[in-house]
């Protein structure tokens, strides 16, 4: 087999993953308590309004009805329409889904930048004052809540410093390298300290391994044996990691997105759910699954990249 | 002489800076949100969301006045009853023009408040439920109530009686009104003081100055003294805040009432507490029995009497609003018309000891009370109601439910307690009456309070002309409700809104709707 067959029978494997998607999503929001036209109305809720909002949302239809009608739209790429915000719901990710994915690959961007070296450098000073330090620093990365960090960028950089905006999106797509910078960051340096803590342990153990002493004792320069024979194999496992911890980022965007006011799709999604805006919650969720799908699909190609032993799996 | 001439120049110098606090023009104010609006129609929408920001974008033919109190006039200039109180005729004021330069005719007027008070369009429709019939003329409008009607000037003045432009909106796609209310809303047009330029869901909505607006300020030229506004959305409240501080923002609503204190330290900025319609309580269900079968305690006049004697309004106000408001002595807020102060319930304690051991509970019981679940507010307020009832023997047990399922077991009436907070849509008592003490419309806040006389005094009231007789009508509702105590009767606050002292006369009136027309940046 092939690359190319490989990547169609794995986009074809997705399927019935989505199809299984579909059915959990729409069977578990309507198990929520709690319908959408008495959340929407609030506390002005009166029986004949809910009467209403129901009849017009199509909730007084049987559920397997409602699943049927579900279904056939989002064949038909239809996602249906957000209850409070009047929107079609492919709009509506379509606005918003970029703007979580550039956070998030941004993230991983700055993330990589950090975790990388930092790595090389501690397991190559290994049980120095070095090493200790910048495991210590990443431990702080771990050890402290993404909130806490985002507030603390915002108040240094932000509001003292003035070099950066206090939070919001730029006009411009390339604006945002600049405006998205320290939720970036903050969500990134989490992300480095798992990434780099990983990447070091594997290093270590690569460098004990016989092929590593083998190139060395074929004369080869230290710095083409780190980078052509250590790192290559150490960074399988954590490549896997880096994958892993994408789709927790995007997870993990919902507090960034919130505290540095960026209208991205966990923000969406969470107020989806608390207004029980059906069809936006079902359409989320099946985006979030389509990227995470191909995320883990992009981490698997990468294997076959680094590691020639996994080309056919 | 020589040692008085800093105190001169001190002097000259304050007249002149004085006297240069005239109204400035241009500028784009920044005003930092938590939320995001939904759906701008003036009809359809249902979220405060919406309706704090639609009158910028819509006027009606009255307006309300800046302190609240009252009604001035809006797109109309004149209005007289007939003399059976049955036709309200109103003069439309000359040239006026929709944001398009389109004009503004009597058809719209009729057009808009048809629509507006058809009883398939939306939930406000209540409002103008007294007008039977709108005749069009040339500049004027005859409105034709089926009977008469106390609150129909300030359901005129409210933003769901905003006109529209009949012709563009339905010349807008779709089959339905709401469809096409959908396409209109998107980038709606109207004759507020501003229109809509740009919106960028969740993020930012831009409004610019409307350059046909009929009102002029105190400089002659016409209204708006701003170019926009920029609405950014931050639902963070810190971020929020921060970006106040930074200067990225002129100003940012809901600030939460534990910064007040710092941000009023910040000679930079002006914390501005505007009176507003909310009340704050505690909803009791009064039946015999709760849906599971189980006897509910407070059904019994003398344990809810106990309840509001053991709560301690000052130190609620203290520990949960960091000082800021006033105990309730009614279930409306001291700024609706009609209010009358009862007697209401001083904190107690003994008294509170001595009612529960009369109804029989003297070793105390057991009460739940429903919360929002993540709402550090409901928290703060029920921990220190738990506290405070305790020393009563009333043991509180808070449960946390999100927001849907709260409102769902109220509606069904599935609750001991919940909190609850109120603002007034409408400038007259009607419309909290009708909600908390008429049973017929939501039985009372779900309390099941039932009160035949209040139930008579509101539905004359409806119809009642006379000022006084209406007081009179109003003040009894008032006495029994409070005699009753279907409610814990807690405290108002205001709204808090910091700005930069650079930003004047911006005004949020106690129903919560922003008045941006006469606000000015000064350098």
């Amino acid at each position: 087999m092939n690359r190319w067959a490989y990547l169609l029978a794995r986009i074809l494997q997705m399927i019935p993953t989505l199809v299984v998607i579909m059915i959990l999503v729409f069977a578990l929001v309507r198990l929520l308590p709690g319908n959408p036209a008495v959340a929407i109305l609030g506390d002005r809720v009166t029986d004949e309004a809910v009467a209403r909002v129901n009849q017009e949302l199509g909730l007084d239809k049987p559920l397997p009805m409602q699943f049927w009608i579900f279904f056939n739209r989002v064949i038909r790429g239809d996602l249906g329409e957000s209850i409070n915000l009047k929107m079609a719901v492919t709009r509506l990710i379509g606005d918003r889904l970029p703007i979580t994915l550039f956070l998030t690959a941004y993230a991983g961007l700055l993330a990589a930048v950090m975790a990388i070296p930092m790595a090389v450098l501690s397991a190559l000073k290994r049980g120095t004052w070095i090493d200790n330090l910048i495991r210590a620093v990443f431990q702080i990365g771990l050890s402290l809540p993404v909130f806490y960090v985002s507030l603390q960028l915002l108040t240094v950089f932000g509001a003292q410093l003035r070099w950066f905006p206090v939070g919001g999106i730029g006009p411009t797509p390339a604006s945002n390298f600049y405006f998205l910078f320290l939720p970036a960051l903050s969500l990134g340096f989490y992300m480095a300290a798992i990434l780099m803590r990983s990447l070091r342990a594997s290093i270590l153990e690569v460098l004990t391994s016989d092929y590593v002493s083998f190139a060395r004792a074929k004369g080869i320069r230290p710095r083409l044996v780190l980078t052509r024979h250590v790192l290559r194999n150490a960074m399988i496992s954590t490549v896997t990691l880096f994958g892993l911890s994408i789709g927790q980022l995007m997870g993990g965007a919902v507090i960034t997105e919130t505290v540095f006011a960026i209208p991205g799709v966990g923000r969406l999604m969470v107020d989806a759910i608390f207004g029980r805006d059906y069809a936006v919650v079902q359409g989320l969720t099946l985006a979030f699954a389509v990227v995470i799908m191909v995320i883990f699909l992009l981490t698997d190609l990468a294997y076959t990249v680094l590691d020639p032993r996994t080309k056919v799996a | 002489m020589k040692r008085f001439t800093p105190l001169v120049i001190t002097l000259v110098v304050s007249l002149l800076v004085g006297t240069g606090l005239a109204q400035e023009r241009g500028g784009t104010l920044t005003f930092g949100r938590y939320a995001d609006s939904l759906f701008l129609d003036p009809v359809l929408n249902d979220a405060n969301l919406d309706i704090w920001v639609l009158s910028s974008l819509y006027d009606s033919l009255l307006q309300p006045t800046a302190d609240g109190t009252g009604v001035e006039a809006g797109l109309a200039t004149d209005w007289a009853f007939s003399d059976d109180g049955l036709t309200l005729t109103f003069t439309l004021r000359d040239g006026i023009k929709f944001a398009d330069g389109s004009a503004i005719t009597s058809q719209d007027v009729k057009w808009s408040l048809d629509r507006a008070r058809n009883p398939d369009n939306g939930i406000w429709s209540f409002t103008l439920a007294s007008i039977a019939s709108i005749d069009a003329t040339d500049g004027q409008v005859a409105i034709n109530l089926s009977y008469p009607d106390p609150t129909i000037l300030a359901a005129l003045a409210m933003f769901n009686s905003a006109i529209m432009p009949q012709q563009l909106f339905e010349a807008m796609p779709g089959a339905t009104d709401e469809e096409k209310a959908k396409a209109f809303a998107e980038k709606p047009i109207g004759s507020g003081a501003f229109m809509l330029k740009s919106w960028v869901r969740g993020s930012r909505m831009v409004v610019e100055r409307n350059p046909f607006y009929w009102d002029t300020g105190a400089d002659g030229q016409p209204l708006p003294y701003l170019d926009a506004i920029s609405f950014e959305i931050i639902p963070d409240d810190a971020t929020r805040i921060l970006k106040l501080q930074a200067g990225e923002l002129d100003v940012a609503e809901f600030i939460p009432l534990a910064r007040i204190g710092e941000l009023r330290n910040d000679s930079r900025l002006n914390v501005e507490l505007f009176p507003s319609t909310r009340v704050n309580s505690v909803l009791m269900n009064n039946r015999p029995e709760l849906p599971d079968g189980s006897a509910n305690p407070l059904s019994d006049l003398r344990v809810r009497q106990a309840i509001n004697y053991a709560t301690n309004k000052q130190a609620l106000i203290q520990v949960v609003g960091f000082g800021i408001g006033s105990p309730m002595h009614s279930y409306m807020s001291t700024t609706t018309p009609y209010y009358v102060a009862g007697e209401g319930y001083d904190y107690d304690l003994e008294k509170a000891k001595s009612l529960l051991a009369e109804a029989g509970f003297a070793g105390g019981f057991t009460v739940t009370a429903m919360s929002t679940a993540g709402s550090q507010d409901d928290l703060a307020l029920l921990t220190a109601l738990q506290s405070m009832w305790g020393d009563a023997g009333i043991k509180l047990v808070i449960e946390q439910l999100d927001n849907a399922t709260k409102t769902e077991r109220y509606r069904t009436n599935n609750f001991q307690m919940r909190t609850a907070g109120w603002t007034n849509d409408i400038n007259d008592p009607s419309q909290i009456t009708s909600y908390f003490a008429v049973y017929a419309t939501v039985e009372s806040l779900h309390t099941g309070f039932q009160s035949d006389e209040v139930d008579a005094l509101f539905a004359a009231s409806q119809s009642e002309l006379d000022t006084a007789v209406r007081a009179a009508q109003y003040e009894r509702i008032q006495e029994i409700y409070m005699a009753a105590a279907p409610i814990v009767f807690l405290y108002e606050n205001p709204y808090p809104v910091a700005m930069s002292n650079s930003v004047q006369d911006f005004v949020q009136i106690p129903l919560g709707v922003y008045i941006f027309k006469d606000t000015y940046k000064s350098n």
